[in-house]
């Protein structure tokens, strides 16, 4: 391996999905268009797991690390670098792209170029976002993020698709604005963009609470907790396939990788102060998410309701403000991001097939797709965390952060899980078994090998992460070691 | 020692192979699955040998996890508890799948049954021998998850798969107890190594009273699922929707015996808190008659069998209750063996006739052969038992009480099995099915039926042989228990000699056990019904609709939670949080109206850089003016034009839009400035 690769790995990492949209301009007929995003997206795959493999897991601070002045006067580099914490968050965004292609090989008719490009631009803003050790080169990419998802619900989304975009970049706006006021406020007292260096400044008292609100309520809607969350549901059932996938997979991640990049480790003492409320919010989001869930008729909805219950288990590891809350938030945000990924990459491929997300659409599809119903149950049932796949390892971890606090967080959440198993089930009998309730649920064929190969990495990883957890834990273990260690003064020890 | 690893890996394996190429290996599934299982059943057998002779077999397999001071280490802990549930699990399931290649001829869904029903053995197996709570439970669930996908087996019918989802989902509801029970372990102990759990129980500083309760309750909410104590029961017989081997694999050798095992195996943590005991102690009683009673009633020979194994679960619970876990163990591994043997002849004789019985109709022909095994089989284990945990409590002392309870439970369980199995199998066996297939005589296959008798033989002589030896069975299993004074006792010969002989109390549940056959034989022919007084008929209605549980459920939780869902996701998130956000959406636009002058200012840019970059690209087309390059440069002109409209090709054209527009550039502009400023 040349120097010049190892030095410069993550932007080289980072530039090909923006190279690839400049190549993807100079390509004409729909295969190779098809085939050009997808070599793009597996090369970025094949960066990050070297990435992976060249990280060491020892080390607790920021590797690969890579600076250049961009806007001196300012204080603004770029400057980036991944941590235990980054390398997941970047792994999960490298491995969802190239399964994003496959499933819009077909479904995606209508200006598939720019189709390709958006997932591309997708890509590669959110591969800065959680490498960009300089706030401000954050704060940039993650106004990026937002509008490529925004054309492609709105171009390429469902009967509403409208409405939705507009809730969504309504939401969207207000969270960055308050993410511009925070980010401003730390840099304008700290006099710099370092993101290591905002931690380290000692910020005046009467400003702590408000920076860390505007923050933590940037965060929040993207993530999204409780109060914010009403733009989730319609912009992922809306949402093409592929923009599902890249919502509920990766961008919602952003919310909590801010808070444990930004919140935590900046202001330890509010954070610590807000705890409670905090914890009493995300299993709030928890049983409220699981609730809406059940009264969903649309199987898109259901899944993005889920998503809200899922986030409130991440926020509840992550303000457990100990080792094991935060590992299993990160943890369960990778793996919410593979076994939602797949539901909604399944849940397209049956669009795919009839046009309907109305669960009543359906039934008996045990009959004529059992292929399809193995992957549906299996990855329905690995959503809500059934042991042995990857979710319970997340939600095993997070309870027992969050039981070192009190024991009542760990019973309310399980509530959670049990609401989890219910909405699940009662659509995997009415989607998959009993009797076909209309003809078109009759006259449906069985997934092909295109579709098998979209979701045959999931299945993979869904059981390997839930059986063999170690390497990812291994991998973040110094990093929240470090995050975590602040708290120990303030807390008492779990 | 790690080859003892393969005893829950080669059912797992194949079950891995069949999910994978079963679509390949249609019809052939058994061939895998059967060699598999009587392997494990195989190598269970030499693993008894080691640990007969060597004691508790310790094998580390990898971590699992670790997060600072929480260390999972999936491992085997094999003691002598273990080492008697494997013979049972891997043999019967051994036997079952044998049966089941006969009985699944021409299913079309057989790989996928001979896979999960490899999968559940291979669960069981590493549930029985996990080393670590946190494994255990991971299985446990993974049980459950079996036990759904087999009843949704014939999932086009709409009640296997509304018993399909209720069999999970009142799993997944007793699970979270389980869940509870596995995290406040961890708190307690800082571990969840099995093993080291039970020494810092014996030999640690103690935990207090309320955290042993706490523990115990959490635990057994859990095991009461998997063993379908009252009041989650109701799963068990909805689980009869699976095909016939798949309940007797449930009910003999995986899933029901998981609740027992489990508070046999941390045995010495529940018999800290008294409470917890007296709790499982009733509930164990309650279940067993009330099963007992209900399966009465039944007129499904299935739903019978069914109830059955509810009110001898309930038994096996309730012995744990007042502390006779050798006992215990001793019902589950007996029951086991003859609850196989009921559901395989059952299941043949429903397949000869290609439908259920119902069975209020008095018996007719004589007694035949599997009649006596039916009669030998429903009353020998509850003797053996009975004898057995009288002595077991005798010995320990201190349970007086308890052993009042044991009496009453006891003998009245017995009663009633002799009753509902005399009804059932003299029906059975001997019905006359003229009427609904013409000229076909009930008459299991030849070859299943000589298996069936093997059964009976092999499952006779194992209860002979438990019978003699259950002197040994106890002292054998002490090792693994909670009851140290137990088994201390059972090795002084002048402390049994101090109470009366056990054949005394053999004959008790003897006479019981004739007196119920008695009785149900006076019942049937006794003439025709209708004499009764009212309250029995209303008890008898009580009890025929099962308690209505499965109503209660339905009044009380099923149709409260989803409407209550229902309504609060129309009146919260639609109705208030989407209006207010929308009524935002609404002010910014009026606000936008006002400026419409930079709205039109934005489009007339928008067309602008649309044109602009039209003329760039025709510009970069004629001066890299070759072939191929210029039509593609020219593709990208004409798609940077169609973006450029994109916004105004929308539908519906709205004011949002052009706002939408003004942010975008805003932000862009800001992005542009600050690339100027540095």
């Amino acid at each position: 391996m040349s120097t010049f690769f190892s030095d410069h790995l993550l932007s080289i990492m980072i530039a090909v999905p923006f190279l690839g949209i400049v190549g993807l301009a100079f390509v004409q007929s729909r295969w190779w268009i098809l085939s050009t995003t997808l070599a793009v997206t597996l090369v970025s795959l094949a960066l990050a797991v070297l990435l992976w493999l060249g990280f060491d897991t020892s080390e607790q601070g920021m590797q690969f690390v890579e600076r250049a002045q961009w806007m001196p006067t300012f204080g603004i580099e770029y400057a980036v670098g991944v941590d235990g914490v980054s390398l997941l968050m970047v792994l999960l965004t490298s491995m969802l792209p190239p399964l994003c292609v496959l499933a819009s090989w077909e479904s995606i008719t209508s200006r598939l170029k720019a189709f390709m490009m958006l997932i591309l631009l997708v890509e590669g803003a959110m591969l800065v976002v959680f490498t960009a050790l300089d706030a401000f080169l954050f704060f940039m990419l993650w106004e990026v993020t937002m509008i490529p998802m925004y054309f492609m619900i709105v171009l390429w989304g469902g009967p509403n698709r409208v409405a939705a975009g507009l809730k969504y970049v309504i939401y969207s706006l207000a969270g960055s604005l308050l993410l511009l006021v925070g980010i401003l406020g730390l840099s304008l007292q700290a006099d710099t963009f370092n993101i290591a260096l905002l931690a380290e400044h000692e910020y005046s008292a009467a400003s702590q609470r408000w920076i860390f609100l505007a923050l933590f309520l940037g965060f929040a809607i993207k993530l999204p907790m409780l109060p914010f969350h009403t733009w989730l549901p319609d912009a992922h059932s809306e949402a093409p396939t592929a923009g599902s996938v890249l919502l509920a997979g990766v961008l919602l991640k952003m919310g909590g990788y801010g808070l444990i990049r930004f919140c935590l480790p900046i202001f330890p003492e509010v954070a610590t102060t807000y705890m409670p409320f905090l914890l009493w919010l995300s299993v709030a989001g928890i049983l409220y998410g699981g609730y809406m869930a059940l009264a969903q008729s649309d199987l898109k909805r259901l899944v993005a309701y889920s998503s809200v219950s899922h986030m409130g288990f991440v926020t509840l590891g992550i303000f457990s403000l100990n080792n094991e809350g935060i590992q299993g938030a990160i943890l369960q945000m990778m793996t919410h991001g593979l076994t939602t990924g797949a539901m909604f990459l399944i849940v397209g491929q049956l669009y795919d097939r009839t046009h309907s997300r109305e669960i009543a659409d359906y039934g008996g599809l045990y009959k004529r797709m059992p292929r399809f119903v193995a992957l549906l149950s299996l990855f329905a049932v690995a959503s809500f965390g059934l042991p042995a796949t990857s979710n319970f390892i997340g939600e095993f971890l997070i309870l027992v952060g969050v039981s070192s606090r009190h024991f009542v967080f760990v019973v309310l959440a399980m509530g959670g899980i049990v609401l989890g198993a219910a909405y699940m089930l009662w659509m995997l009998q009415r989607v998959a078994l009993g009797t076909a309730r209309t003809e078109a649920a009759r006259q449906l064929t069985d997934l092909g090998s295109r579709e098998l190969l979209t979701l045959a990495p999931l299945v993979i990883a869904v059981l390997g992460v839930g059986l063999y957890p170690g390497p990812l834990l291994e991998v973040m273990h110094a990093s929240v070691t470090h995050v975590v260690a602040q708290f120990a003064a303030v807390l008492p020890a779990p | 020692m790690l080859i003892y690893a393969l005893i829950p890996l080669l059912p797992l394996l194949a079950a891995l192979v069949l999910g994978l190429f079963g679509a390949r290996l249609e019809a052939y599934g058994h061939k895998l699955v059967v060699p598999a299982v009587t392997a494990a059943f195989l190598l269970s057998v030499a693993l008894f040998a080691e640990v007969a002779a060597n004691g508790a077999v310790h094998i580390h397999l990898y971590r699992l996890l670790e997060v600072g001071r929480l260390q999972i280490d999936a491992g085997l802990y094999i003691d002598e508890l273990t080492v008697l549930l494997l013979l049972l699990v891997t043999g019967v399931s051994a036997v079952v799948q044998v049966y089941a290649a006969r009985y699944m001829i021409g299913d079309a869904r057989h790989s996928r049954f001979f896979a999960l029903t490899a999968l559940f053995t291979g669960a069981m197996t590493v549930l029985v021998m996990s080393s670590n709570l946190l494994l255990t439970f991971m299985f446990w669930e993974v049980m459950g998850l079996c036990s759904y996908l087999l009843v949704s087996h014939y999932g086009e019918r709409d009640n296997a798969a509304r018993a399909a989802t209720r069999v999970f989902l009142v799993n997944a509801v007793a699970d979270v107890g389980l869940f509870c029970g596995v995290i406040l372990a961890y708190m307690t102990f800082g571990t969840l190594s099995i093993p080291e759990i039970l020494t810092q129980v014996q030999s640690g500083p103690g935990i207090p009273a309320q955290t042993a309760t706490a523990l115990t309750l959490c635990l057994f909410i859990g095991a009461m699922g998997k063993s379908a104590q009252v009041p989650a029961h109701a799963w068990l017989p909805l689980a009869m929707e699976a095909p016939t081997p798949v309940s007797a694999l449930i009910h003999a050798a995986t899933m029901v015996n998981a609740g027992p095992f489990l508070l046999v195996r941390l045995s010495p943590l529940i018999i800290l808190s008294d409470v917890g005991m007296a709790i499982i102690a009733g509930v164990g009683a309650t279940t067993a008659l009330f099963g007992a009673v209900v399966s009465l009633t039944q007129t499904d020979i299935k739903r019978t069998l069914a109830y059955s194994t509810i009110s001898q679960l309930g038994f096996m619970v309730f012995l744990c209750g007042v502390g006779a876990f050798a006992a215990a163990i001793f019902h589950l591994v007996a029951h086991g063996c003859f609850k196989a043997f009921l559901f395989l002849s059952t299941g043949n004789a429903l397949a000869a006739t290609h439908r259920r019985f119902d069975t209020p109709r008095p018996p007719q022909a004589a007694p035949g052969s599997l009649f006596l095994w039916a009669l030998v089989l429903s009353l020998v284990p509850p003797l053996v038992v009975f004898s057995g945990a009288y002595r077991s409590l005798w010995l320990a002392q201190g349970f007086s009480s308890a052993s009042v309870a044991l009496w009453v439970v006891g003998l009245g369980t017995v009663f009633f099995t002799a009753v509902y199995l005399y009804r059932g199998f003299s029906t059975v066996f001997h019905h006359d099915v003229t009427g609904t297939v013409p000229g076909q005589r009930v008459r299991p296959s030849p070859a299943s039926a000589g298996l069936v008798l093997g059964l009976a033989g092999v499952t006779a002589i194992l209860i002979a042989a438990l019978l003699v030896t259950w002197q040994w069975f106890a002292s054998f299993l002490a090792p693994a228990l909670a009851t140290a004074s137990l088994s201390s006792d059972a090795q002084q010969p002048a402390g049994m000699d101090a109470g009366p002989s056990s054949s005394m109390w053999l004959l008790w549940p003897l006479l019981t056990g004739l007196l119920g056959i008695a009785a149900a034989y006076t019942q049937a022919r006794r003439a025709a019904p209708g004499s009764e007084p009212a309250w029995r008929k209303r008890l008898y209605v009580f009890f025929l609709n099962k308690g209505y549980f499965n109503e209660l459920y339905d009044s009380l939780i099923v149709r409260p939670t989803l409407n209550s869902a229902r309504w609060l996701w129309k009146a919260i998130d639609r109705d208030i949080v989407d209006r207010l956000v929308l009524s935002l959406g609404a002010g910014s636009v009026a606000g936008a109206r006002r400026l419409g002058r930079i709205d039109m200012a934005v489009d007339r840019q928008l067309a602008g850089v649309g044109s602009g970059s039209v003329v760039l690209a025709r510009w970069l087309g004629r001066t890299v003016d070759t072939g191929g390059i210029s039509r593609t440069v020219d593709s990208v002109g004409r798609g940077a034009d169609v973006s450029g409209h994109a916004a105004e090709r929308m539908e519906p054209r709205t004011l949002q839009h052009h706002l939408l527009v003004v942010v975008l550039w805003l932000v862009a502009a800001l992005i542009f400035f600050y690339l100027v400023a540095g």
